[in-house]
């Protein structure tokens, strides 16, 4: 019998594989960018104490509606509040929305994705045709309605977010629990006497962890636009506490005069949202199982 | 030999799908004795495959199971999927045809292997490890101590293989069913999993069921093959008995296509196993027998035996 032994690496699997991963990502420059700007947007959030040169309610009453100059960098709405203190603040909300919002869809919708892939039988037939109508209702006005019932507040709407991306989760989660059932280790797990368990959190689960994370990347920029909307129609975020969409509510009233009120905040969900998409599909392309090796 | 570990009686299998019904096996028995080889030995499609994982209850809901099988005293087609998980791994494993796919991707193979020792023994996780690297020296595999922390992309087919029996031996088992284990291996790794697998019969008294489409790699192994046509059994001998002396046209045909020095053209048996969705009212392999005769068309042979411990089905029994 042939050995092939490998030459000798004094790195171990893991740190092998952590390497090959790190240059996948070098070699895509837009992913990077993806990772860096939000990563900043989510550093913002967490130092927002730090770095915002005022607090987000603090009014300036000798300069109402200001230019940008050096004192606020991007100028001061109708009470005097320093832009770019609320830009960074605001970005309290969204990425919590965001990130929370993610984690409750994949709390709520692996499980049942899981469930009705590994066991089909009836279960799947009917997780299936609800989830499929739920699908049938927009994203954002299943969020809108969940979040009116619910109540305007942060936690409502994060909420209904959650609630209205499960779907989407337990559809994929269902799809890879339905491939990965197949496979042969899977087979063989159970003919080494693995219980159902064992297989769902030792063989399933596990191998479909890349996939859940590039769902969870494209998922976070979604809440993020949809806390937006929610707090701009008076149903997530109250007002004073700031939000990208709060402020793009009180620019209304002076875009005439003021378009800058609308046009930083509008960016921050932009630029946002867009990062996170673009390091989702880097993601997509380097966790790519077929490209493994 | 002792009593046999395995005693299967009358075993049929029947799938029920949506096209119809498919009979894979076909009123089939056979033992297997303590420390043997068995090799079962057929075409692709005659149901050795089938028969082996129905033992464990390993086929999809879609299969109707009938008949027996006795191992210690437990009937494995009517015992408790409780019952069922204690002994799969336990004490019969399994040992399959695809090493390439059958590792999980995401885990060491340390830890697939520790896995089942946890799930059966209960052992600690650096009991687990330690008795993983045991396990990965046992097969062969070249410094286990470091082996132990791979990935299974990390390995080649032959080493995964080892590593699956090494998974499959972990409990110490009564039985091993290996299902094709070489048929997805080059020629050279082949050999050396056979020599692994007879050096573990006799170093650790494991029973071995080989299902194999090869008789050629039955020969350098078993002690007794069982010949399967179309879910039913065709002949079954001792090794050199069957090699020396085959009865049934069927295994004369398989020997035939064995390559050989000096033989120029291997022979064929033309046709195919017929797919079957009711158990056939007469010899199965009539339609492709040189020696079938209007009774082969007209009633099913009984299994009889023709020489000391070698049976044939056939109404026309002899070697050419």
């Amino acid at each position: 019998m042939t050995v092939v032994e490998s030459a000798p690496d004094l790195l171990s699997p893991r740190a092998r594989r952590r390497r090959l991963l790190r240059r996948r990502l070098a070699r895509r420059p837009l992913a990077l960018i993806g990772l860096g700007v939000a990563a900043a947007f989510v550093l913002a959030a967490i130092l927002a104490p730090v770095i915002a040169p005022y607090s987000a309610s603090t009014t300036d009453f000798d300069a109402l509606l200001a230019k940008p100059s050096w004192h606020h960098l991007l100028g001061t709405d109708e009470l005097g509040r320093d832009i770019f203190s609320r830009v960074i603040w605001g970005a309290r909300a969204s990425i919590q929305a965001g990130v929370l919002a993610t984690g409750l869809a994949m709390a709520v919708g692996v499980p049942i994705g899981l469930v009705a892939g590994y066991y089909r039988g009836w279960i799947d037939p009917v997780i299936s045709r609800l989830t499929d109508v739920v699908l049938a209702f927009p994203f954002l006005i299943l969020a809108v309605g969940l979040a009116a019932i619910l109540g305007p507040s942060l936690l409502n709407a994060t909420i209904a977010l959650g609630v209205g991306a499960a779907p989407i989760l337990v559809r994929v989660a269902r799809g890879e629990a339905l491939a990965l059932r197949e496979e042969d280790y899977v087979r063989a797990a159970v003919a080494n006497g693995a219980g159902d368990l064992t297989i769902l959190f030792r063989h399933i689960v596990p191998n479909m962890a890349s996939t859940l994370l590039v769902q969870a990347t494209v998922t976070i920029p979604t809440a993020i636009i949809g806390e937006a909307v929610l707090s701009f129609l008076g149903l997530g975020v109250q007002p004073p506490t700031p939000s990208w969409g709060v402020m793009l509510a009180d620019a209304q009233s002076y875009l005439s005069q003021a378009p800058r009120l609308a046009v930083y905040p509008g960016l921050a969900i932009f630029l946002c949202s867009l990062s996170f998409n673009l390091l989702g599909d880097g993601l997509r392309d380097i966790l790519d199982p077929r490209t493994t090796r | 030999m002792a009593g046999p570990v395995l005693e299967v009686r009358d075993l049929s299998v029947r799938f029920e799908t949506d096209d119809g019904t498919a009979q894979a096996v076909d009123g089939f028995s056979f033992s297997l004795g303590e420390r043997e080889v068995l090799g079962i030995v057929g075409e692709s499609g005659c149901g050795k495959s089938v028969t082996m994982l129905s033992l464990l209850r390993l086929l999809p809901a879609t299969a109707v199971v009938t008949g027996s099988a006795l191992f210690g005293g437990t009937d494995l087609l009517a015992a408790s999927p409780a019952r069922l998980r204690r002994i799969r791994g336990r004490e019969i494993s399994f040992v399959f045809q695809e090493p390439m796919t059958s590792l999980n991707p995401s885990f060491t193979v340390g830890r697939q292997i520790g896995e089942v020792l946890r799930r059966h023994l209960g052992l600690s996780r650096r009991d687990a490890r330690a008795r993983a690297v045991d396990l990965l020296d046992l097969v062969r595999i070249p410094a286990p101590a470091s082996r132990v922390d791979e990935y299974p992309h990390q390995l080649s087919g032959g080493m995964r293989q080892r590593v699956m029996i090494a998974m499959a031996l972990a409990c110490d088992p009564k039985i091993l069913i290996a299902d094709e284990p070489t048929t997805a291996l080059d020629v050279t790794i082949q050999a050396g999993i056979l020599d692994l697998m007879r050096d573990i019969r006799d170093r650790l008294g494991t029973a071995i069921v080989l299902i194999t489409h090869n008789l050629g790699v039955v020969a350098d192994i078993a002690d007794r093959v069982v010949v399967m046509y179309a879910g039913r059994k065709a002949e079954e001998a001792p090794v050199h008995e069957l090699y020396d002396h085959p009865q049934h046209p069927y295994t004369i045909g398989l020997l035939g296509a064995i390559p050989r020095r000096g033989v120029e053209r291997l022979r064929e048996i033309p046709g195919l196993v017929p797919r079957l969705s009711e158990p056939l009212p007469y010899c199965a392999f009539a339609e492709r027998c040189p020696r079938a005769d209007s009774r082969s068309r007209s009633e099913v042979p009984p299994l009889e035996e023709v020489r000391p411990a070698h049976f044939v089905a056939c109404f026309h029994p002899g070697s050419e």
